[in-house]
């Protein structure tokens, strides 16, 4: 009988707490990508932090204890999938012990079932052709418009777990999308003369802003994914490159550039370093800096 | 596909004219009516040809499309629900300034390279994933060839964990690695040197501390990660050393009896606080506080308590390509007390070890690694005859080459001092190269 009058304390407590915890929507995100387009979307109602920094290869994080803390407070946890987090993702799952974004729930969202994925892996696939992503391409940000395509779905899960702003993310999204195709066509026009051009990438991590922006990516200057160039695989490069005359070879920040400045010695390719992520240089902030950053490294005038 | 079912059908339809209109074959003698016919013929023949080239065409793309649906429905099924199964192998070449016998009592761990020659030290089977809501589960099997060349199979791990209880919540339970330290969960593939520290050889056994059991653990609600671990296990068999071991084995000169586990004062007790928290962007560190409380088989009332400390530092650089350059700095520190002897016995005594290790790594380019480590252990009394109790020192530089994320070779140095050997000081010199197939590993902190 006591115990009834506590009764009531208890559930003003959990009311009051519960009442905190709902005020903003948690996100965790596994990337600052992903952050940056939810941020966007979430405005004020979102609590957005991502686990990784957009200046590492998001592949090689590790799960560390910190990420394990955040994850358990998580409402909702926004991943790039196909493969990209296989290392990491699944044990920092397993630590983190929160139903609500264990997937299958609606506070997991894999954002790669969101896109169409290039580069599928078809028929007999061996580790000895190196990092192979079956599933496809995990670098699917890199197209504008695979952005909204993941923005559309981001929002639409806000709105689900957060029905009560559902109109604000709506809105939100809307917005990002004209913004995002009123910059497309910019965008385009400014790397108008990559239209159809042959360039060679550091890594297989470049095929949808290729896809976006209409160039050629002919050949990787690692032998396989993820697999550093031999001597052997530069001098074959160096051949290709003089034999086609490729003039363009793009870089992430975070890859070692010697055997980058190497071709350019031997074949005198022109060396762009391309931001790849939101975070990757100081001044990316969102999703919009992004492109405006890589236009800028790309276009004819801020060549380096 | 096409060309092959074409002539067939062309031959189909023409005998299948002939034969069934015998009127064709009687006007064959009038020229004009034969070429007319054979006009029809050719139009008929063309209108069943583009007929079949569209049903043809139209269950291909039928078949593609249901084959492209199955396969995206295989993919997001088995997301997160597969089950992980790896296969990992781990042999050694090495020779050393000291007898095989010799090289046995340096080399205590049970996956310890410790032969002149080559070592199978660790083929390891692993299988585990969800098993519904509620659990995840896991295996590990381990095959092993021994000094005499005989394959010895072990369980070595098996058990469930839950996935989400409340209030922050884990159970653990099965056969399982005591949380105790941050070196004794790891099993040997993940290990930074090709042998473990002398320290837990000698506190924990050659397979590293792990029984039957179950554990809670505790993720608090600190700012920081904050984990609190409540663990009871079965005391007795070869993998407790320190605790009921197996009877007919020897501690600091005490031979062991068949003690029972009787009563819940019997089991082993383990708890341990783990914190973990990022100090900047690029380093990270762990610290934790570890305990064991357990009955050991030297009487029927003895008991034996070993605490340990743990500290591990990562820097990584902000800018940094499949996670180098990178420095980790691991630091752990143990100590036993071991009661020998019921109470009232004349050899009563209470045997107090101890001991530590460091090690510094340093990743420096892609896919390179040089590891340094430092040991000690040590024991009160005189204990120089006896190899698991007697000073002991151990110096360890090492070169791993990741050739990818599954593969490794790795060099090692030891240069060991002892007080039981004739010689005081032993230097060896280890290669050891590593496979894992199957599933992805995970990149552990």
């Amino acid at each position: 009988m006591k115990n009834l009058y506590k009764y009531p304390l208890w559930l003003v407590l959990l009311a009051v707490l519960s009442g905190n915890a709902q005020a903003v929507l948690k996100v965790e995100t596994t990337t600052q990508d992903l952050a940056a387009i939810a941020k966007t979307l979430g405005g004020q109602y979102v609590d957005v932090h991502s686990l990784t920094l957009g200046t590492r290869d998001p592949h090689f994080a590790v799960a560390k204890p910190s990420m394990i803390r955040r994850v358990y407070g998580a409402d909702l946890l926004l991943i790039i999938g196909a493969d990209m987090e296989i290392g990491w993702l699944p044990p920092l799952l397993q630590s983190a012990r929160n139903s609500r974004v264990q997937p299958g729930n609606p506070g997991y969202l894999d954002l790669s079932l969101t896109v169409p994925l290039l580069g599928k892996v078809q028929g007999q696939v061996s580790r000895a052709m190196g990092d192979i992503h079956t599933k496809g391409n995990p670098h699917y940000w890199l197209d504008p418009r695979n952005g909204v395509r993941m923005a559309k779905v981001m929002a639409e899960r806000f709105a689900q777990l957060d029905p009560e702003h559902a109109k604000d993310y709506r809105t939100n999204f809307v917005t990002f999308e004209k913004a995002i195709n009123t910059k497309f066509v910019e965008w385009r026009k400014a790397l108008h003369h990559l239209n159809n051009k042959p360039v060679i990438a550091y890594h297989t991590s470049f095929v949808y802003l290729a896809d976006a922006f209409r160039f050629r990516v002919v050949d990787e200057v690692e032998p396989r994914p993820g697999i550093s160039p031999s001597a052997a695989s530069l001098g074959s490069l160096v051949a290709r490159i003089k034999k086609e005359q490729i003039d363009l070879l793009i870089i992430e920040p975070y890859y070692d550039r010697r055997s980058a400045r190497y071709l350019n010695e031997q074949t005198g390719i022109q060396v762009s370093v391309v931001p790849q992520s939101v975070g990757a240089q100081s001044d990316i902030h969102t999703y919009m800096d992004l492109f405006d950053s890589i236009v800028k490294v790309l276009k004819p005038t801020g060549a380096n | 596909m096409f060309y092959i079912h074409h002539p067939v059908l062309v031959i189909a339809i023409t005998s299948g004219i002939f034969l069934f209109n015998p009127s064709a074959i009687q006007a064959a003698t009038d020229s004009d009516t034969l070429q007319k016919q054979l006009l029809e013929l050719r139009q008929q023949m063309q209108l069943q040809q583009q007929d079949t080239q569209m049903q043809i065409t139209a269950l291909e793309k039928r078949l593609s499309e249901t084959s492209e649906t199955s396969a995206t429905k295989l993919n997001t099924t088995t997301q997160g629900s597969s089950l992980k199964t790896g296969l990992s192998g781990l042999f050694t070449v090495g020779g050393s300034s000291v007898d095989n016998d010799a090289l046995e009592g340096l080399q205590a761990g049970a996956h310890d390279p410790n032969q002149n020659g080559f070592t199978v030290q660790n083929v390891e089977l692993s299988i585990g994933g969800t098993v519904d809501t509620y659990l995840d589960a896991q295996a590990n099997i381990i095959f092993q060839i021994d000094a005499d060349g005989e394959t010895v199979v072990e369980l070595e791990e098996a058990f469930f964990t839950t996935r989400s209880l409340p209030w922050g919540l884990q159970v653990k339970g099965g056969q399982y690695f005591t949380e105790f330290g941050r070196q004794n969960k790891q099993h040997p593939h993940t290990w930074a040197f090709v042998d473990q520290p002398v320290v837990l050889s000698r506190f924990f056994g050659g397979d590293g501390l792990r029984s039957q059991g179950t554990r809670v653990s505790w993720l608090m609600p600190t700012d920081w990660y904050s984990e609190f671990y409540l663990g009871a296990q079965n005391a007795r068999g070869e993998t407790v050393t320190s605790f009921l071991n197996a009877p007919g084995e020897d501690i600091g000169g005490h031979t062991l009896i068949n003690r029972d586990a009787r009563g819940s004062g019997d089991l082993l007790y383990s708890a341990r606080w783990l914190n973990g928290m990022d100090i900047s962007d690029t380093l990270s560190m762990n610290l934790g506080l570890s305990g064991l409380w357990g009955p050991n088989a030297s009487s029927t009332s003895t008991e034996t308590q070993i605490y340990g400390a743990d500290l591990y530092l990562k820097w990584q650089a902000a800018t940094s390509q499949r996670g180098f350059p990178f420095a980790a700095w691991h630091t752990e520190a143990l100590q036993r007390r071991y009661e020998a002897g019921a109470p009232g016995d004349s050899t009563r005594e209470i045997l107090k070890d101890r001991g530590m290790f460091t090690q510094v790594l340093w990743g420096f380019t892609p896919g390179w690694i040089a590891g340094l480590r430092w040991e000690t252990a040590s024991a009160e009394g005189d204990t120089r005859s006896d190899p698991l109790r007697d000073t002991r020192k151990r110096l360890s530089p090492n070169l791993t080459w990741y050739p990818s994320e599954y593969s490794k070779v790795r060099l090692q140095y030891n240069r060991d001092w002892t007080e039981h050997l004739a010689d005081k000081t032993a230097d060896t010199l280890w290669l050891q190269v590593e496979f894992s197939l199957g599933s992805h590993m995970a990149h552990t902190f």
